[in-house]
């Protein structure tokens, strides 16, 4: 008996050795180490790629539990990910990318990762196979599953990603994508395989076999099978949306392939990941469950650090929050680092205004004075120390029309754009240039902004005081429905933020260019035109930033408007955590998970 | 009665209805629903803008709008929320549950101390004790209950947990507690000077004591408390409730109540192991068997009042069961806080539940991690209603206590606790018995500001989000439910007042 037991013992000790001395070979999970993370909203889809999943709150958690091919970090730059796999531009002329998918990345169900996936991916992404008008629900606004037509309901749909040929998977099995028409964002139009190709197909046609799903999925889309692509379409638009965890019989939602995967969901609480064995595709990470918590007051979550709920935080950044966790001491850390949004003033070229050369005859000259003029009394200085500095102790004055300051060309674009003359507050030089231009003082502007926002309403103050002196009368055209408001003919200008998602070179081309869709102020310039037009087929990282920086230079000449400052973050975390950084852009805080360390609970 | 019922049900629909149709105007225009898009720079946005558009009819007039919204919600379809497609039936369901659970907790404890407290303060009026509730009620009354919430979580959870790690109290803090329970005891004991300072001065020195005896063996650390004590807090309990509802007079109440005690004390070695087995169904059926037993004990005293005596043991059964219940709990206070999720500080300051400690999970483990999120949010939303109830039981019970019937019943000789306890408050409750049910109502609408504060998702929150993202279908969805039970629940009240009091008639 006691031989017996020693032997047990013994056998369990030497079994578990082996375990960890496999684990260590493979990994570099700690175990017991844990994270957890306040965010403002709940995941509600397993499918970002849909119109309706597309929001940060899903696109944060799909970043650890999916991988892909590139990533930006900290300093927006995007980081090619060739564990998962590498993407090339073939050729130019036709436009020809392609994918290859790195050996052994497999799904969390020991699947592996094919072009299968991606084929269900580049399907669903470019609409390829649309037909007709989808039908929503007529008040609920859901899409409606139908038995007819196929229709993916892609949120990107009818951008680049729609100007592709069926693709081809060549014989040593790349997958290969042409474009009918170029497209420089090709790194960013597909950057992953999106849902499990496998999953949809067992779920949408009823088939056991992994291998056999798949098979389907490429007969399918390689034979354009209507019939099944309906089916195919329907899942991939609904199926995924989840709020808590699924039902057994629906845990293969779940199935991803990132290194984390959902273990726990409690609905409206917290999402629970834990790492996986076996994860190749990527940066490994070291912390073995990272939990989301679902916090949306900003001090609540900073007393949820102090009592050790929670590790990290980002909230709503206000005085009162930053004063509230540097209170806390030596126990957390406090980081104050910009947003991707930038606020900036644009002033109306076309409604009849101060701004319009159409109210002083055609004159482009006049009406370009007046506009010179305003944004030369406005002190963006003021603005900075007033309002951002609190928060922000670093702040600067973001110079910038269309790079965010920190991004590649941001330097260069700002010491040649001309902006440096403008936002001092000189209301004397603003005085002599409407003198100049022969206009009668004060000149009445009616400004709109968002009136519910208590920082927009200061802003307001400020700027109606620094350019009274200048000659302007600013008149508060302030609504709390601003947004339906931009461009109507009634407002001579107006402030807001643009929230930057990708550095995609054409991010702003929409905003500028003469006919963009959300060219509000009725700018037209030819040169910008061309140039916008020159760099959606220019590949050449170098002569992309030429363009924007000669685009930059054109909007400062003719005083588009100005530029004033990118909003404020502050995280907070647990001082014990290590590696802990954040991006502007989506996935902010998260971007480098697999940096994050922790020390394990005993 | 039922013509009454109708009459008001039929009205009530047509309120429901004139008040939807105005607050579907308000919900509408509340914010923009495209909002996010327009800011965005996304490539597609004006495709998107256009879908969600249609989506959401809004090329349609709002009051137009209406009519869609009214004819699907007839047919018991609420909508969808546009941002996450969810059912605004199961938002509601889901949040109305946690908003369920937070306030009925809440409202009885506070119905129950605000009572309690109301009562003595009129038995006791113009007294010091009178006056400090009053103080103390219209200073808890005033708070900002957002400050409440903060100040709360500073002190009752990171101030406790740290107090925890090392749960000692120190001598001049024993001293503070003891002098401040002394002055309290007194002053709401009332009578001559030498019996208050006697009853304040000794549980004040026995507070003392206990806490001191508590903070030397770690108790804090390891709480429990055993049969020696149950036997003993038993038998207090069983005075105490005989005293209320028989007097100590009733020999044989008072024997059934301390044989109830007993059985406490005797039943904590088989429950045990019974615990062990122990679920949430299992655990009520086991107060029923409590109850029960309390309830024939009293019948086997017989005698002429053995209803009476019945009564007091089937009430003596349910406390003792509670304290072996929590007796049990106690003693997975330690694993608990030991776990790894939990890390030594139990008491948490958002939401309901600890991630990561599903794993290792069962009844006891969940009710605490349970009660430990809630008991913040529960003091904060008693702190702040407390007020209302006692001053509301304090003005009735004072109205009652000065009618010719109570001058009668002590005039013919009753004993003043008959006099207070059958005569006077029973009928001080009355009216307190209507304003429950509309408050209760109104409640579940959430409370909006604890909610947020300690990250709990119910009603409060659902609305509140709801309006910040302009999403009508949800608003409609919640204003349907609280203003449906908000009718109901005034329904209630009429009713209830008609059954308590002969002399108001409803037939009219």
């Amino acid at each position: 008996m006691k031989l017996g037991a020693w032997s047990k013992g013994l056998a369990v000790a030497a079994a578990s050795t082996l375990a960890l001395a496999a684990c260590s070979a493979q990994s570099a999970i700690v175990e017991n180490t844990a994270v957890t993370v306040a965010w403002n909203q709940p995941l509600y889809s397993l499918n970002s790629s849909t119109s309706s999943g597309n929001a940060t709150a899903n696109a944060v958690i799909l970043y650890m539990t999916q991988q892909s091919f590139n990533y930006y970090n900290a300093d927006q730059e995007l980081i090619d990910n060739t564990d998962f796999g590498t993407m090339e531009l073939v050729s130019e002329e036709p436009m020809t990318v392609s994918y290859d998918l790195a050996d052994g990345v497999t799904w969390s169900d020991g699947v592996a990762v094919d072009n299968a996936d991606l084929l269900l991916n580049w399907a669903a992404l470019s609409g390829y196979f649309n037909e007709g008008e989808p039908e929503y629900d007529e008040e609920t606004g859901v899409i409606v599953p139908n038995d007819a037509q196929v229709w993916f309901d892609s949120v990107v749909y009818g951008t680049a990603i729609s100007n592709t040929e069926l693709p081809e998977i060549t014989e040593d099995g790349t997958f290969e994508l042409t474009y009918t028409e170029p497209s420089i964002d090709w790194k960013l139009n597909m950057t992953g395989v999106g849902v499990p190709a496998h999953v949809v197909a067992q779920r949408a046609l009823g088939i056991e076999d992994a291998d056999e799903a798949k098979q389907a999925v490429i007969d399918a889309i390689m034979n354009s099978d209507t019939e099944t692509l309906v089916k195919l379409a329907n899942v991939w638009n609904l199926d995924f949306d989840i709020v808590e965890m699924p039902a057994e019989e629906d845990l293969n939602l779940l199935v991803g392939n990132g290194p984390y995967e959902i273990t726990d969901f409690v609905q409206d609480e917290y999402i629970t990941l834990s790492a996986r064995e076996g994860f190749t595709a990527g940066p490994a990470p070291s912390v073995e469950t990272i939990t989301v918590r679902y916090v949306t007051d900003p001090l609540a979550s900073i007393q949820a650090i102090q009592n050790g709920e929670i590790s990290i935080t980002q909230p709503q950044a206000t005085s009162d929050i930053l004063e509230a966790a540097q209170a806390l001491g030596d126990s957390v850390v406090v980081d104050t680092e910009p947003e991707a949004v930038y606020e900036h003033i644009d002033l109306n070229f076309a409604n009849g205004g101060p701004f319009d050369p159409a109210t002083y005859g055609g004159d482009a000259e006049t009406a370009k004075l007046v506009r010179q003029a305003f944004i030369t009394a406005i002190d963006v200085n003021e603005v900075l120390d007033k309002l951002i500095v609190p928060l922000q102790e670093d702040a600067k004055w973001n110079q910038s029309q269309v790079f965010l300051p920190g991004a590649p060309g941001y330097e260069d674009s700002i010491a040649n754009n001309g902006s440096e003359v403008y936002g001092q507050g000189d209301a004397e030089a603003a005085l002599a240039l409407l003198e100049q231009a022969g206009v009668e003082t004060p000149v009445d502007v009616n400004m709109l902004y968002a009136s519910n926002n208590t920082r927009r309403v200061n802003e307001f103050t400020l700027y109606q005081a620094q350019l009274a002196e200048a000659g302007f009368n600013l008149i508060d055209g302030g609504n709390e429905s601003w947004g339906s408001l931009l461009g109507t003919p009634d407002y001579d200008a107006w402030f807001f933020g643009w929230q930057s998602t990708s550095t995609s070179p054409l991010g702003a081309e929409s905003i500028f260019r003469s006919d963009g869709g959300s060219n509000f102020t009725g700018y037209a310039n030819d040169a910008v035109d061309a140039a916008y037009t020159e760099l959606s087929t220019t590949f050449d990282e170098d002569r992309q930033i030429e363009l924007l920086q000669q685009i930059d230079a054109e909007l400062w000449n003719d005083a588009y408007g100005i530029t004033v400052f990118q909003f404020p973050g502050v995280t907070v975390y647990d001082a014990d955590m290590t590696g802990v950084s954040t991006s502007p852009l989506s996935p902010t805080i998260f971007w480098n998970y697999w940096e994050w360390g922790v020390p394990a609970a005993e | 009665m039922t013509r009454f019922i109708f009459k008001r049900l039929g009205i009530a629909l047509g309120v429901l209805a004139a008040a939807t149709y105005l607050f579907f105007l308000l919900a509408a225009n509340a914010g923009d629903p495209l909002d996010d898009l327009r800011a965005s720079q996304q490539k597609n946005r004006d495709e998107l803008i256009a879908a969600r558009t249609a989506e959401l009819n809004l090329d349609v007039a709002v009051p137009v709008r209406y009519f869609y919204w009214a004819s699907d919600a007839i047919r018991g379809d609420l909508g969808t929320d546009y941002r996450t497609g969810q059912e605004v039936t199961d938002m509601i369901a889901t949040a109305s549950g946690q908003t369920l659970k937070l306030i009925g907790f809440s409202s009885v404890a506070a119905i129950v101390l605000g009572v309690m407290i109301g009562v003595i303060s009129a038995l006791r009026q113009y007294t010091g004790f009178d006056y400090g509730v009053t103080v103390v009620n219209f200073l808890l009354y005033s708070l900002p209950s957002f400050w409440v919430a903060v100040l709360l979580k500073q002190w009752g959870a990171i101030g406790f947990n740290d107090f925890l790690a090392d749960p000692v109290i120190p001598p001049l803090a024993l001293l503070i507690i003891g002098a401040g329970l002394a002055v309290v005891v007194g002053a709401a004991v009332g009578g001559k000077w030498k019996t208050r300072l006697l009853a304040g001065g000794a549980s004040g020195v026995f507070a003392m004591i206990v806490l001191g005896v508590m903070s030397a063996t770690g108790w804090f650390t390891d709480p429990s408390l055993g049969p020696i004590v149950i036997l003993a807090l038993g038998a207090g309990f069983a005075v105490a409730v005989t005293f209320l509802s028989a007097g100590l007079g009733n020999r044989r109440a008072l024997y059934t109540t301390l044989v109830m005690a007993l059985v406490g004390g005797v039943a904590w070695f088989p429950m045990q192991t019974a615990f062990g087995y122990t679920d949430g169904l299992v655990a009520f059926l086991q107060l029923l068997a409590f109850i029960a037993a309390g309830y024939v004990v009293g019948l086997l005293f017989r005698g002429p009042d053995k209803k009476v005596s019945a009564r007091a043991g089937a009430i003596t059964g349910a406390l003792v069961y509670g304290l072996l219940w929590l007796d049990y709990l106690m003693s997975w206070w330690l694993p608990y806080n030991e776990t790894a999720a939990i890390n030594g500080r139990p008491i948490a300051t958002v939401g309901s539940s600890t991630p990561q400690l599903s794993g290792n999970t069962n009844y006891w483990v969940g009710t605490l991690d349970t009660y430990t999120h809630m008991i913040l949010p529960i003091m904060a939303i008693i702190l702040i209603s407390l007020a209302g109830y006692t001053r509301y039981m304090r003005g009735s019970m004072l109205e009652v206590m000065n009618l010719d019937y109570i001058r009668t019943a002590r005039a013919k000789g009753l004993p003043e606790r008959t006099v207070v306890m059958r005569h006077g408050f029973r009928n001080a409750l009355i009216p307190l018995a209507t304003i429950i049910p509309v408050d209760l109502a109104s409640l579940i609408g959430g409370a909006v500001i604890t909610e947020t504060v300690f990250g709990w998702n119910g009603m409060g929150k659902l609305f509140v989000n709801a309006l910040h993202e302009a999403n009508t279908n949800v608003l409609m969805g919640y204003f349907l439910v609280t203003g449906v039970l908000l009718v109901i629940g005034n329904m209630i009240a009429d009713i209830l007042y008609a059954v308590l009091d002969p002399r108001i008639r409803v037939d009219a």
